[in-house]
């Protein structure tokens, strides 16, 4: 195992990127049809709050951690289907 | 409550609950193939260098011409850190493995994965 030469991760990062592979992981119990359509939103929303989001808004990043890992839970749960989008106001 | 909203505001319950159609079996006619043997049943290095470098190949942002087994997905294809655990799930999928966080964070580059892949004893 070469020593790894990218970018040291912060806490913060950690959590984002693993709350990110854990919507990927519960995409992949739903039908492909859904799976997809989880993929494409969730992909969307993260890449979107990562270029907008000021990476030293810590509150505001912590607040959607928190919100992320609620949305998750109800997607884990079988009779989640998928997700819709909705616009924030 | 706010928050209550905005999780409400992203999460659809159907009323019936439908038969999912998507869970296609993965099993094979590869299984009876492999008939008495316990032993070689390994992946080999070779093997498993293909078969990441042709699942980073395929991912939709990279160019398939700069993938080499030494590439870092960050460095030098250009990807960020989304993408980054996007192509380790990928992996995932392709060698039939569950990568647990910790591990997962640590791949950043074709030649980690390839270490990681190689010696896992459950890699297909």
């Amino acid at each position: 195992m070469g020593a790894s030469r990218g970018p040291r991760l912060s806490g913060l990062q950690k959590q984002v990127l693993s709350l990110y592979r854990g919507f990927l992981r519960a995409a992949r119990c739903k039908s492909a049809e859904d799976r997809r359509q989880i993929e494409s939103i969730v992909s969307a929303e993260f890449r979107q709050n990562s270029n907008q989001v000021d990476r030293k808004n810590f509150v505001y990043i912590e607040y959607l951690l928190r919100r992320g890992k609620k949305q998750l839970e109800q997607l884990q749960s079988p009779n989640t289907e998928s997700l819709s989008q909705t616009k924030q106001s | 409550m706010a928050l209550r909203r905005a999780v409400l505001d992203h999460v659809r319950v159907p009323v019936q609950t439908l038969a999912l159609t998507g869970s296609k079996q993965r099993w094979s006619v590869l299984g009876s193939l492999r008939f008495m043997s316990s032993h070689d049943d390994h992946l080999t290095k070779e093997e498993v260098i293909d078969r990441v470098l042709s699942v980073v190949k395929c991912f939709p942002k990279v160019d398939p011409s700069q993938v080499t087994p030494d590439v870092h997905f960050q460095k030098d294809l250009g990807l960020d850190s989304l993408d980054n655990v996007e192509i380790v799930m990928a992996l995932e999928e392709e060698f039939k493995l569950e990568i647990p966080d910790k591990e997962a964070v640590r791949i950043d580059a074709c030649n980690l994965a390839i270490e990681y892949i190689y010696n896992h004893p459950m890699a297909s």
